[in-house]
Parts: C-alpha cells; structure tokens; sequence
C-alpha cells in the first residue's frame, strides 16, 4: 500500500519536475506547490480502480466512503452472530467447573480476585449513545476493539470490566481503566464469545511490563466462558 | 546558479559545520528517543477519530509552518526565556508538547516529504536548524534546574522545579489514603480529567503531563501532574461545552509511598516499580497556573474539606463536559474529525505563542493550504501502514542505513529521520526555507473569541496584550538567573529570603518564612490528620 502511493506521487513529482524544466530549486517549493488535491485525488482513485479496498480503523471513515473501503461487520445493533475471532486466542477444552478458555491478553493491573461478568461488545458511538442514554447494564464486562480513550468516553466508568482486542497496557484505554479502577485485559486475543456470554477474567495475573512487550515477551492471562 | 544561492531575499549563508554538526545531534537525539517511544510506550489507535490520517496531515503542517512559526515567537519572546517561564507553571510547553512533539512532527514531517520525492535531505535548511535551535534553547532553559536537554538524558527523569516551588507543593499538600474521603475525590477527579484530556486532544495524552519525581523521604516520592486546554480556550470544539470549567490548566503535585517512579518519559508518563496503584496516592494538591499567573495559584488549598469539595465539583462539571463534547464530535464529519485531531497535534506547542503574546487563530487552529492538498491520499489503510513503517519498522527508503549500522534501542540499519549532508558545505547544493505562512482553513466551527485565563475570561487581543505586557516577577530581571546553585551559597541573603517569599506568597503552611528551610524542616509543618 505504501509502495504503491508513493510510487504513484514520486512519478508524478518526476513529471512536473521534467515538465517545468528548471532545476530542483526552483521547483521544490513552488513548482511541486502545483501538484494539487486533485492529483492526489486521482491517485487514490486509481488504486480505488485496480479493485482495492481500503481497511478501515474509524467508523466515520467506512460510513462515508462505504465503497472504498471494506465492509463493516458487527457495528449494527444485531450481534446475534458476532464474535471476535482472533487466529491466535488460546484456547482450551471446558473444565469441572464448566469454564471453557477462550483467549488470553495482557492485565493491565493485577487484582485480588477473578472477576466475572456478563460479556457485551461495544463497537460503535451508535452503540455508546445508546448505553449513555438507557445506562450500561449492571455486571457489563466490556468487549472492545477499541485501544483508544474516546469512542467509550462517555460510559467507561459504569463497566465491570474491559476485554480490549487491540492496544498494550500502555494504550489509553488501559491508562483510563487503571485510573477508574477497572479490570482490564488489552491486546486480548479471544474466539468465540458472544454478546451475552458470561465470561470469566483471570485479573489476579501479574501485569505485562514495558520490559516484556520491548522483549516480545509474553505475560499472558486467561479468559473464559461459562460454557452452554 | 548553485541551489543555496536561489532564494536571493535571504542573507548570505550562515551554515556552518558546528552548526551541522549540532543540529545533526539533535536531530539523532530524536531519532532514538522517538523510536523508543513510539515503540514501548503505546500503540495509539481509535474506532472514532481516523488517528493516522490526522497525524500524517499534522506532520505536513508542521513542516510547512513550524519555522515561520517559532521564527515569530522567538522574535516577541527569545525559546530559552520562554524555557525560564516554563518551570512556573503547568502550560501546554511541557511534555509532550515541546520535549518531543515539536522537532518530532516538524522531522516526521520532512522525512515524509522525502519519501514522497518532495524534498531532499538538504532542502529547507534554514527552517530545520532554526527548529532545531529554538527547540534546543527552550529545553535547555526549561530543564536548566536539573542540567539535561530532555527527560531522555537524563535516565527519563524531570526534576524541572526549582526547590522554592517543591517546598510549597510539599507543605501546603494534604494527606490521604486509599478510601477516605479526600483520596476518593483525587482518584475520581484524576480519572475523569484523564479521560476528558484523551477527548479534548481527539485521542492523544497531549493534555496530560507528568513531571518529576522528586524524593520526599526514604519511602516517597512526589510526581507533578499537568491537565491543560480544559476550559474554552485555544480550540473551537470546547467553545460552549466547556464553559462551566473555571479552570484551564490545573496542576496536582502527588506523593506516592511504597513505590519508586523509575521512568518519567518525553511524553510525560511515567512508570514505577511496582506498579502504581491508587493506594500508593498518600498525598495531593490543586493548583492552576498559566501564562498571566504569578507561577501556580492554589486552588481550594485552604483545608482539607475545601479541597475535597473542589475536587468533587470539578470532577462532576468535567463529566458534563465530556459528554457534552462526545456527543459533538460523534456528530462529526470525518474531514472535520481530521481537522481536529491535527489541529491538536500541530498546536501541541501553540502556548509558546501564548507567553510570548503573539498567539493568532489563523496560524495555531488553521490547515495550511500546502498540507491540505495531501489530504485525498489520507485513507486508513495507507495512514495506518505508512504510520507503522514511517515510526516503527523504519522501512521508508531515506530511513534505511548502512548494514554494519546498529540503530540505539533497535540494533537495526535504520535511522528515523535523515541527517543534513555536509557535503552542502562545499557545493551550496541546497535550499533554505519552505516561505512565509500561506493561508490556512479549517472545517471545524470558527472559534468564539473567549480565552479563559487566571485574570477571567479575555478576547485574545486582550489576552496577547497582558501576555505582552506580563513578566512573572521570578522571571524579571532581578531574579531571572539566581539558580538553585547560586542559592545554595547565599540562601541566607535578603534576595534569597524576598524571592523565596514570593514563591510563598499563597502557601497556607509556608507564607513569609523565606529560603533556609530543609526538607526535614518542611515535613515537621506539614498538616498531618487524615480523615
């Protein structure tokens, strides 16, 4: 992707360069000042035109533009059928107890007991305004893909607790949930949990350090599901 | 005609090879700490701003407008004395804003300009080292107390304040512990005001800012903590929202027991060993400062029920804000939602302005036209991974090194931002500046002309007047250069005891006593009671 955009902008350079027919200094910033929004549009158009469909990572990006970008999945208000499906969540066969392991991630800060709760995903600020306006149901362990402090802003503080599929500890999300006192598990990979499952964190594991993700070190800590 | 000499309105050349070679070690400087950075300390990322694309557009800007920019300032108010007023207060000029984000998005900049075939190493030569320069003078004044260019030099750590300052913080604070009621009301506030900081700064912790530490005792450790831009001030999205916040910059210094702050970073987080839990909070204050206060001004320091209720106060009308404002910017398109992410980036270090009075909407809180022109390459996908190679993976062609080279904290051949060629000493093949400002825009609301301030709420043209026309008497001539050595050896003369005196002019515990006192000495006047 990158290769190809910049590909594209330095053939570009190169032929306004050739066309002006001065030397580089004379060019550099007044003659590429010429290179316009619509040639750059016109780039992005031509990527657009080979079949290529962008990734998304904001929603307002996909909601705009739906037909440059891949589709969204699991941001409508029906999460009958949705998970998050992750191809390294660790994974193990359901205990005595009935707990199936679904995944693991990273603690962002240890405490004394495990904490379970009642797993619903929140995904969009279609989803956040409704919690906001009805209130976040009580025992809501917080299934996010969402790393950043924002999208969740407004109700952060009424969750049990935070399963976060992407981010580090360090990540705002984990920063927030450390002050508000939150369980929380960022970079968590899980399979299989659907809106509604009662889910069990293994919160007492120690917390990741700095040491460890500059090592690629792994201090992992588990996630179940009360199997059906 | 050689590519120095095109520009003919500049004076003749002033590149010198000290200069290169400094400027070079600056920019090297940079390219280790911000690769650290960028690698350990987060992975930032949101489902409602367009993060990367916002960042990208905010280098661009950057690099078009930062010289001029820092250029102006300097002229009204020299960096190394903006530097000086910077350890009397809790402004956005701290960290993030100038110990990193400054040079960094002006080389994030240039260095994508490279790879996009725009610039060369030794275009824009001017502008980079007078950049560099101003940042370098500003954070030498700034962190003049504890003698290192940046947090990073220094082990990451920022002991900026001097001792009068650190007395007053230690005295005056009051002390707590988990579950009691003062404690609840500092974690709740700290919580809430985190929070709306990520919301104000569209995703970024460039309204947080974590400074010290500072030892205390054999057992603690105290950490200053900054919260700025809360109030309506610089930017348009808090106009009306956040007119209820009487507060824009708020300070708590913090003791922490039973835990060592071992890392103070240039993004101004720190980390601990253990790790820092609420409980370890033993003790805290309020203060506000900005560009027109006297250094910091308590705020409901008077008793411990006072500053509780504050506290409580606070943290309710930051709630209120934070929703308020959510519900704004979930109603954004996404152009605006960029604007506002790289208006936050960009202006990260706009309070320079400030101090120095010369602060303008059109050159802080506009996209320059030479930015804006980028924006249709902007989509996630490319943002995202030109982001991840451009900071991370350092895989830009101009970001690649020798293979007997070891990058600092990577071991790989990689450099993050390309070094001026000294070979532009010999043939003048190079040019000097980007120009003058060109217009800017912005899809956001115009912002409404009220700037809360510690004198009230002023117009900007009154804003710049006072900023203007203000000097904090420590930073005035008499005072400006008695430092914490030349205190050492005359801390028993009457200039000692009137400047300490004025730093102790609002402390409840130390009013009026003056320089002498030692640390032992202020823990025996400290307020002891817990709830």
């Amino acid at each position: 992707m990158v290769e190809a955009f910049h590909s594209a902008v330095k053939d570009l350079v190169r032929q306004r360069f050739a066309a002006a027919g001065g030397d580089w200094a004379s060019f550099v910033f007044e003659g590429a000042q010429k290179i316009s929004a619509q040639d750059f549009a016109a780039i992005d158009r031509r990527i657009l035109e080979l079949g290529h469909r962008y990734e998304w990572s904001a929603q307002v990006s996909v909601a705009e533009r739906p037909a440059a970008y891949k589709p969204a999945q699991g941001l409508t208000d029906d999460l009958t059928n949705f998970s998050f499906e992750h191809a390294e969540a660790i994974v193990a066969p359901v205990d005595a107890e009935g707990w199936e392991q679904r995944g693991v991630g990273d603690n962002v800060v240890p405490f004394d007991a495990m904490l379970v709760g009642t797993a619903r995903y929140v995904r969009s600020s279609a989803m956040v305004l409704d919690y906001l306006t009805r209130g976040v149901p009580s025992g809501t362990i917080a299934i996010i893909d969402d790393s950043g402090g924002t999208l969740t802003a407004p109700i952060l503080e009424q969750f049990k607790g935070v399963l976060c599929a992407g981010g580090t500890v360090r990540s705002h999300l984990g920063i927030l949930t450390r002050e508000y006192g939150i369980p929380c598990f960022m970079n968590a990979k899980i399979s299989g949990i659907r809106e509604g499952d009662t889910v069990r964190l293994e919160t007492t594991a120690r917390a990741k350090t700095a040491e460890a993700y500059q090592q690629g070190r792994e201090m992992i800590a588990r996630v179940w599901r009360l199997a059906k | 005609m050689a590519l120095g000499e095109v520009n003919t309105s500049m004076p003749p050349s002033r590149i010198t090879y000290p200069q290169l070679l400094e400027t070079n070690a600056l920019i090297q400087q940079l390219t280790d700490e911000s690769y650290w950075l960028c690698v350990t300390r987060t992975v930032q990322e949101s489902k409602l701003f367009p993060v990367s694309p916002y960042m990208l557009l905010s280098y661009f800007m950057a690099f078009y407008r930062y010289p001029e920019l820092v250029r102006k300032v300097d002229r009204h108010l020299p960096a190394e004395q903006i530097g000086d007023r910077m350890r009397n207060m809790g402004i956005k000029c701290a960290n993030p804003a100038m110990g990193w984000g400054l040079p960094s998005f002006y080389l994030l900049g240039r260095e994508y300009m490279i790879n996009l075939g725009l610039l060369r190493p030794q275009d824009a030569l001017d502008d980079l080292i007078d950049v560099m320069d101003f940042w370098k003078r500003f954070q030498l004044g700034w962190h003049r107390n504890d003698g290192h260019l940046a947090n990073s030099n220094y082990g990451h750590r920022a002991q900026i304040l001097p001792e009068r300052r650190l007395q007053v913080f230690h005295a005056d604070m009051y002390e707590c512990r988990h579950g009691d009621a003062l404690h609840n009301a500092a974690q709740a506030f700290m919580a809430a005001a985190s929070q709306y900081g990520f919301l104000i700064s569209c995703e970024s912790r460039i309204s947080l800012c974590n400074s010290g530490p500072y030892k205390l005792s054999d057992t603690r450790e105290m950490i200053v903590r900054d919260y700025m831009d809360l109030s309506e001030s610089d930017f348009p999205w808090l106009d009306e929202v956040a007119r209820d916040l009487p507060y824009n910059n708020l300070t708590v210094p913090m003791v922490v027991e039973g835990c060592h702050i071992y890392l103070m970073d240039d993004w101004g987080s720190f980390e601990s060993e253990p790790e820092f839990k609420s409980h370890h909070m033993v003790g805290v204050g309020l203060y506000t400062s900005d560009t027109l206060s006297e250094g910091y001004l308590p705020v409901a320091m008077g008793s411990r029920e006072e500053l509780t209720n504050a506290l409580t106060d606070l943290t309710g009308k930051i709630k209120l804000a934070t929703s308020r404002l959510w519900k704004r910017i979930a109603g954004w398109t996404r152009d605006q939602m960029i604007d506002a992410g790289a208006i936050t980036y960009f202006a990260i270090a706009k309070d320079i302005a400030h101090v120095a009075g010369c602060y303008e909407v059109e050159d802080w809180m506009m996209v320059d036209e030479r930015a804006e022109r980028f924006r249709p390459l902007l989509n996630d996908e490319y943002a995202n991974a030109l982001l991840g190679e451009l900071v991370g993976t350092m895989t830009n062609p101009s970001q690649r090194m020798s293979e007997y080279s070891m990058m600092m904290h990577a071991d790989t051949p990689t450099r993050m931002y390309s070094h001026i060629p000294y070979a532009v000493l010999d043939g003048g093949d190079f040019t000097r500046t980007v120009g003058p400002l060109r217009p800017g825009a912005s899809h956001l609301a115009p912002k409404q002309d009220r700037y809360t301030t510690s004198q009230g709420v002023l117009s900007l043209a009154e804003y710049n007047r006072r900023a203007r026309e203000f000097t904090p008497e420590v930073c005035g001539p008499r005072f400006r250069h008695l430092c914490e050595t030349w205190l050492k050896y005359h801390h028993r003369s009457p200039l000692a005891h009137e400047l300490y005196c004025l730093e102790q002019r609002h402390s409840r515990k130390l009013a009026g006593r003056g320089a002498g006192l030692s640390r032992a000495d202020i823990e025996g006047l400290r307020d002891r009671a817990v709830d």
